[in-house]
């Protein structure tokens, strides 16, 4: 047991140019011992950072503690040798894909026995115990790249149960869990809590179903230099206001019987791994209209988006203007149907932001109209003076805008959006969201939106399907 | 100046494997070009010069690697680790893949060598572009019997996988590094 | 048989019929290669291409040799053979050995450093996302009217930013789990040579010597 505490922590990663902006300044909190935290705070906000910290992963794998220190109990955490500090302190991190160093499940496990040189002999019960502890004994000898995102995350923390880590942090570890792997994961982090006094802090910027679990909620500001934690009436409010965004009274309308479907989907049947995501037998997005696509994580949107666009087989038929996608050429169907990465990054493919937006225009379908108003959309997204910049190392919200803008930029009939709005403060949500609908208008454009983020969203779209149990439905509740 | 120091760190091996790896799924891309040329040109004899008109694309990680990565050893280990993931993907040249990378590695790392490992520039380049050629010439006059080839045919086949060897080692490979280090993520994120 | 010796067999003997031109040999080698590859029970598309793929080279070196030498249908033959026993050979040691357990050898005979094991391991255990990372490139350049070819640098270099990406975080996830270079760990499976390895390896070599030096087959 051991408390994790942040003393007057300052952390900077050095640009090119020698300079040292700081991503977290002067920050100070006490994560109690034996405790559940979470962790919350913008996008962007350095969560992320400060966990890897606490974890020791930095500054040995970037930046620079530029003052202040974090110590788990009475030690140093950069005074743990590397090789002690797993029984310490463990972490899950955000991407279930790059975090195992071999094939299958059982063999991850012992290598991390191995590498805490646990006697060959004692191995098998603890890793016996662990894939038990979070019932996951029938993937023992799966191979890890076959697993869903939520068993990952599962193995993820079998692993660190079998470390008998005693500090267990979580960086934002529900992305891509499916809502009953994420019950199980929170409700067994629970048990471990109480049943072996372990010390848990989670970071996530979503607050929901966290209420039952949590004893301290801590709150990391935009700018990263304040932390504070939360008193119980005011972390309350907070997780109360977050599941009202007050978007329960609004409605749409469902599609009408004169609408003009584009894409239509007959029994199509999506997997991943050897799970089935998605089983329709019939739905159709609709042409020049504006539809909203939900559901919880990991249930396949994302997934359905990527079939849409050639980069993920499916079964059955999906159908763009009445033709096979997966009969049109990847040029052509690409030339028609745009995909809006959830991962900005993905989507660049030169240096600078000039650049970018020189290549959209070359290539769009429609260069006037884009050419005419290229200055007034990037003084709006507050671009404009970011000209010469690196695309690479924008911070996350301007990544996100000069992604969705040099995508509308080429003007494709069907665009389809993974999550736009994630990292973007109020203002430039507003801003994206009346640009998306003025192009959509003026260039005939039908788009297809996934989105968790759903405020104001009653402003630009005009249906919304929700996915459920496998299944595709249009509802008229935006909630 | 940045400081690169020799010792190879975790983070490092596993970006060099994955940048071998990403290199040889594309030239799993490239696999077909290569046998479509090859039938095409073996009735009259030249089968052969397919292998030499691609040979820049099979030999780019290395000098990729050792600009990258500045380190003694890289190109080689870059090499190296590519064919043996080609091998195990199920490669056209069995088990001699693995010798094909270790010369191939060697070859490009002389380049960096004869600079002292001190210039990383249009000049070092250039000078593995040319240990390259000639190094994997004569393994392929031996392994692939170009040893037996009249004069003018193997002068030919020669010059051809120069200039093969000099636009995919060394041009392409120049355009990809300067649009890394345009970004300066890899001083900024790997030290 | 021991997976680092038996890469170390595979090789050496890629080797030596690289400068010896016996084609009965190499025929032989091919052979005993496709009897072991049998043994694995492969699938059939799997084997049905292991005798197509190196179809196109072998042909075509046999051609040039036929037609833009003096060396004639002797030399020929080699080639031909050579090609085919360099795949079967390996073929025969990379069908019945999978990645983690060579790795595994290569750490506990070979003393490679863990972090070489390891590193190569976790990176080629990536190797489905690697595919799919690809299509997601060259996609986003249809997707922006640029055709990505093998020629393409923009290819290459948004290969080598996911990798920078990925490396980051397999790295850090690594050490989570407890690795550390260079310090000590225990083994859960011991891969031991034995008596048998070392003499399967010197034996084939000297049965090799034999057949390519003793017999005078030429």
């Amino acid at each position: 047991m051991a408390t994790i505490s942040v003393k007057n922590l300052s952390f900077s990663y050095p640009t090119e140019d020698g300079q040292k902006p700081l991503t977290l300044t002067n920050l100070s909190a006490t994560f109690p011992s034996g405790g559940f935290s979470l962790l919350t705070g913008p996008s962007g906000s350095g969560k992320s950072t400060l966990m890897k910290i606490i974890s020791g992963l930095y500054p040995k794998f970037g930046g620079l503690v530029t003052a202040g220190e974090v110590r788990l109990g009475d030690q140093k955490i950069s005074e743990i040798p590397e090789q002690d500090r797993g029984q310490l302190v463990a972490m899950m991190f955000q991407n279930p894909n790059q975090q195992f160093a071999m094939d299958t499940v059982e063999r991850e496990l012992i290598f991390a026995l191995e590498n805490q040189c646990v006697p060959p002999a004692e191995m098998m019960p603890r890793v016996d115990r662990a894939l038990d502890y979070v019932e996951i004994s029938q993937l023992r000898h799966r191979q890890l790249n076959s697993l869903s995102g939520g068993e990952k995350q599962k193995v993820a923390l079998a692993v660190i149960i079998a470390m008998k880590a005693d500090t267990i942090l979580l960086d934002e570890p529900f992305a891509s869990v499916d809502p009953i792997a994420r019950q199980l994961l929170l409700s067994k982090l629970a048990k471990l809590q109480h049943d072996e006094h372990k010390t848990i802090l989670i970071s996530d910027h979503d607050l929901e179903d966290y209420d039952q679990y949590i004893d301290h909620l801590f709150v990391l500001n935009g700018t990263g230099d304040s932390l504070k934690l939360l008193d119980k009436d005011a972390a309350e409010r907070k997780m109360a206001n977050f599941k009202r965004q007050d978007t329960s009274k609004q409605y749409l309308s469902l599609p009408a019987q004169t609408d003009h479907s584009i894409i239509e989907a007959h029994d199509l049947n999506l997997t991943a791994g050897t799970s089935t995501l998605l089983n329709q037998p019939n739905v159709s997005f609709f042409q020049h209209h504006i539809t909203l696509l939900t559901g919880a994580n990991g249930t396949g949107k994302s997934t359905l988006l990527l079939a849409i666009s050639k980069l993920h087989p499916y079964q059955g038929t999906l159908l763009l203007n009445q033709k096979e996608i997966a009969k049109i050429r990847n040029k052509q169907l690409l030339q028609e149907v745009v995909l809006v990465f959830q991962d900005a990054d993905q989507q660049f493919l030169n240096v600078t932001v000039t650049e970018e937006l020189a290549l959209s225009l070359k290539n769009s379908h429609t260069p006037e109209y884009f050419e005419k108003r290229l200055p007034d959309f990037l003084k709006q997204l507050q671009l404009a003076d970011l000209q010469d910049h690196v695309v690479y190392t924008l911070s996350g919200g301007q990544k996100k805008k000069l992604q969705i803008l040099e995508m509308l930029i080429m003007a494709t009939p069907v665009m389809l959006f993974d999550e736009p709005f994630t990292g973007l403060d109020f203002s430039s949500l507003q801003t994206v969201m009346a640009i998306m609908k003025q192009v959509a208008q003026d260039c005939q454009q039908t788009m297809v939106i996934v989105s968790h983020q759903l405020f104001g969203l009653d402003a630009l779209v005009d249906y919304h399907v929700k996915l459920e149990n496998k299944h595709l439905q249009y509802v008229e509740g935006l909630a | 100046m940045m400081k690169y120091s020799n010792a190879w760190h975790l983070r490092d091996i596993i970006l060099l494997t994955l940048i071998a790896i990403f290199f040889g799924v594309i030239y799993w891309v490239v696999g077909p070009v290569y046998n479509i040329l090859t039938v095409a040109l073996t009735p009259v004899g030249l089968g052969p010069a397919a292998n030499d008109i691609l040979m820049g694309v099979w030999v780019m990680a290395g000098p990729l690697a050792g600009y990258l990565f500045k380190k003694i050893g890289s190109a080689t280990l870059g090499e190296f680790l590519g064919a043996v993931v080609e091998m195990f993907l199920g490669g056209q040249w069995g088990a001699s893949t693995m010798i094909s990378g270790v010369v191939q590695g060697i070859a490009s790392e002389l380049g960096f060598a004869f600079t002292g490992y001190k210039r990383y520039d249009w000049f070092s380049l250039n000078l593995s572009v040319l240990t390259t050629t000639i190094v994997t010439f004569g393994w392929d006059m031996i392994r692939n019997g170009y040893a037996q080839y009249h004069v003018g045919l193997l002068i030919a086949l020669f010059v051809i996988r120069l200039v093969s060897t000099w636009i995919f080692a060394g041009v392409l490979v120049k355009a990809i590094v300067k649009l890394l280090d345009r970004t300066h993520l890899m001083e900024t994120r790997t030290r | 048989m021991n997976p680092s010796l038996k890469f170390l067999l595979a090789v050496l003997i890629a080797l030596e019929i690289s400068f010896t031109s016996v084609w009965t040999v190499n025929l032989a080698l091919a052979l005993m290669g496709l009897v072991i590859i049998l043994f694995s029970r492969p699938k059939l598309k799997r084997l049905v291409l292991l005798f197509f793929v190196p179809l196109i080279p072998a042909i075509a070196l046999a051609v040039a040799i036929l037609l833009q030498s003096n060396a004639g249908m002797h030399f020929a033959l080699v080639l031909f053979t050579r090609i085919y026993a360099y795949v079967f050979v390996g073929s025969a040691a990379t069908l019945t050995t999978s990645i983690s357990d060579l790795v595994m050898s290569l750490e506990q005979n070979a003393h490679v450093p863990s972090k070489f094991a390891y590193g190569f391991l976790g990176a080629f255990n990536l190797l489905p996302k690697i595919v799919s990372e690809v299509n997601i490139i060259r996609a986003a350049g249809n997707m922006r009217g640029q055709a990505l070819h093998f020629w393409s640098p923009q290819l290459y270099f948004k290969a080598i930013l996911a990798s920078l990406d990925w490396s980051e975080n397999l790295a850090e996830a690594i050490t989570s789990h407890g690795f550390s270079e260079g310090a000590p760990r225990t083994y859960f499976k011991q891969i031991r040579v034995r008596w048998w390895d070392w003499l399967i390896l010197f034996g084939s070599l000297a049965a090799l010597q034999f057949v390519l030096f003793g017999l005078h087959l030429q």
